[in-house]
């Protein structure tokens, strides 16, 4: 896919959002207007409405305006979107509550890290033993005795 | 008046007081270089400790750490590219070229000596000018205020992505976030979507961290994965440092050349520390994008460009210091941080405002004294650590960054206690991971959405009391102007990009 097409497809979808923002969220997610004082939905229909304008702008100027030159070519490794990297972080993240509310703290925070590690491409495994332990540990102790914060 | 200026001095060189104004800075300083933790969350932690200190210790603890912290979050931002506060992102545009030139150290001393220099202008500006900025301040009504955001949302809306159209839309994606919890007026939940939990609104912690910090290190670890295919490193150390001295140290002739900068931001940030709401980020990115604007050289910023830093860095400190002017003089917290500052001085049984000129006058210029000493005390820590810094930032990135990650979770918990921010902390990477893909500026994002309140506020005022007349800005010349300012910003873009665009 190249940039310009790629733009397009994020303008009409940012479009099309705003659209639905519009006919169906707003009305239905905002309080009705109390009689007094300003409507809720003023600011967000001001800015949704905004939002349209803007991306329907950038999608004329990209399919309507001067034709460039720039924008043509393939889209390059750093620009595309990695989606099974994002989650392979994203997932023990997510996973991470859940885990320390059934096995506690530091078991799920000690396998949280080993797989971090492992993602962020750590193969020594005394190493990631080592920083597992030492950070969940370290953290447990801030957060129990240092801070006092309530744990899950 | 100069007895009690004396006697406020010499309760604040008290040994005890000192002690505790240079654990303050120490503190915010290693506080501010972890992604996540800002001046704050740092002030939010430590408020209880000062429960056990007399209020000039405690004051002064509470603004060591502020500054600690702002100077800190440079410390992430230039050797790591991870701002540990959203007003050093700008600190990162130039600082972490330098660094990956091996030039980290000298960024630091950069970042240093314009936070200590524009902290040091603010808060001579708070102790002789304090009175008539805030009563500047004072005259601007919700017109003005509304059109200040306006204008401030347009100068960021171009920082940080190549076209103004994709700025604002990420300004506006910022200020829908914002207005999700209770509307202020019918007091009903908006656009909560039936989740309980985001009733309360959405903190700037978990979209600070998620978008900041966290979306960052999975981008700068792909940027690795694939560097390391290519060269087989993976387990290469983040950062070389280089060891020749003009690579460490700022020569008189560079830190001359950015003086002139340093004064200009240092005034940009103690204007807009002085008005209640904007805050260190408003002032950092403005300051960065004037220093680009009347520089000779503006193709260089966001490559390697000292004034960058020092424009950011001043500015960023500037408000620091001169957010307490409003503090001091009428009782309204120009920021979060001092709001926090208001808690710690009701815990100690005063009320700040004018009266307190009146009834604590004392205890105001032993907080002035410790304003300074913490400065002094910043410039102490900060050279002192530089190296630790940088050593500790030499961990491979493949132990570093799970730490990071680690600790970017637990930060998103520690602001509200609440599981659910580290879902929202997590939602925002994810957005930003894709704004940043799609050339969509993150930080006009945050902006929007740290500025969406008082945009409110002021909006629904000025409707109330015009009688939803949209012709009264036409009666307020100061509105009138800052809007003018905001159509020629918008104009003057617009013609420069599609220049730019023919010529491709």
């Amino acid at each position: 896919m190249t940039k310009q097409k790629r733009d397009n497809l994020v303008s009409a979808g940012i479009a099309a959002a705003s659209v639905v923002f519009l006919l169906w969220v707003i009305p239905t997610f905002t309080p009705p207007y109390p009689g007094y004082g300003v409507s809720a939905a003023l600011l967000p229909n001001l800015i949704v409405g905004l939002i349209l304008l803007l991306s329907l702008v950038s999608l004329g100027v990209n399919l309507f305006g001067p034709q460039k030159n720039t924008g043509q070519e393939e889209l390059p490794d750093e620009d595309k979107v990695h989606l099974g990297r994002l989650f392979s972080f994203l997932l023990p993240c997510l996973l991470l509550f859940p885990a320390i509310k059934l096995a506690g703290f530091i078991p799920s925070g000690i396998v949280f890290m080993l797989l971090i590690q492992f993602f962020c491409g750590q193969r020594k495994p005394v190493t990631m033993v080592l920083v597992a332990v030492c950070s969940v540990g370290f953290m447990y102790a801030l957060m129990r005795f240092g801070l006092k914060i309530p744990m899950p | 008046m100069l007895e009690l200026m004396l006697a406020g001095f010499i309760d604040a060189i008290h040994p005890l007081n000192l002690l505790f104004v240079f654990a303050g800075v120490t503190g915010g300083v290693v506080m501010g270089a972890t992604p996540g933790i800002n001046g704050p969350m740092a002030i939010a932690l430590c408020i209880p400790l000062t429960y056990y200190m007399s209020p000039i210790a405690a004051i002064g603890f509470l603004v060591g750490l502020n500054k600690g912290a702002f100077y800190g979050g440079s410390i992430a931002a230039v050797l790591i590219n991870t701002p540990g506060t959203p007003e050093a992102a700008a600190t990162s545009w130039d600082g972490y070229p330098l660094s990956l030139q091996g030039k980290g150290e000298k960024a630091l001393r950069m970042a240093l000596f314009g936070s200590v220099s524009g902290d040091f202008f603010a808060t001579m500006v708070l102790i002789l000018v304090a009175a008539p900025l805030a009563a500047v301040a004072l005259y601007m009504g919700p017109p003005e205020i509304f059109a200040l955001v306006c204008l401030a949302m347009t100068i960021i809306a171009g920082l940080g992505t190549q076209s103004l159209v994709r700025g604002l839309i990420a300004a506006g994606f910022g200020i829908l976030v914002g207005t999700v919890g209770i509307e202020p007026v019918s007091a009903l939940p908006r656009f909560t979507f039936g989740v309980y939990q985001l009733e309360r609104g959405i903190e700037l912690i978990p979209i600070g961290i998620g978008m900041l910090a966290f979306s960052e290190i999975i981008i700068q670890l792909e940027r690795r994965y694939r560097d390391s295919k290519k060269e087989g490193g993976a387990d290469a150390c983040l950062l070389a440092f280089s060891t020749k001295r003009e690579d460490r140290f700022i020569s008189w002739q560079e830190f001359r050349s950015t003086i002139r900068t340093i004064l200009r931001s240092s005034v940009a940030g103690t204007v807009v520390g002085a008005m209640p709401g904007l805050g260190a980020p408003v002032a950092s990115f403005f300051a960065y994008d004037q220093a680009k604007k009347r520089s000779k050289t503006p193709e260089e910023f966001g490559k390697d460009k000292l004034e960058g830093i020092a424009a950011s860095e001043s500015a960023n400190s500037a408000v620091c210091a001169s957010s307490l002017i409003p503090l001091f003089t009428l009782g309204i917290p120009g920021n979060v941080a001092a709001a926090l500052l208001i808690g710690a001085f009701v815990v100690h049984g005063m009320i700040p405002g004018p009266l307190m000129f009146e009834k604590n006058a004392q205890f105001i210029y032993s907080i002035y004294c410790s304003l300074l000493l913490a400065n002094v005390f910043l410039l102490v820590v900060g050279r002192a650590g530089l190296k630790g810094f940088c050593k500790i930032l030499q961990t491979p990135a493949v132990i570093l960054y799970p730490i990071i990650i680690f600790t970017c979770i637990m930060g998103s918990y520690l602001g509200a206690y609440n599981p659910f921010d580290v879902l929202l902390m997590l939602f925002f990477s994810f957005i930003a991971y894709f704004m940043k893909k799609f050339d969509f500026s993150h930080i006009s994002f945050i902006i929007g959405f740290i500025l969406t309140p008082i945009w409110e506020t002021s909006l629904q005022q000025v409707v109330i009391s015009s009688q939803h007349d949209p012709y009264m800005f036409l009666t307020r010349p100061v509105a009138m102007g800052l809007l003018a300012i905001t159509a020629f910003i918008v104009f003057k873009t617009a013609r420069g990009s599609m220049r730019k665009e023919s010529k491709a």
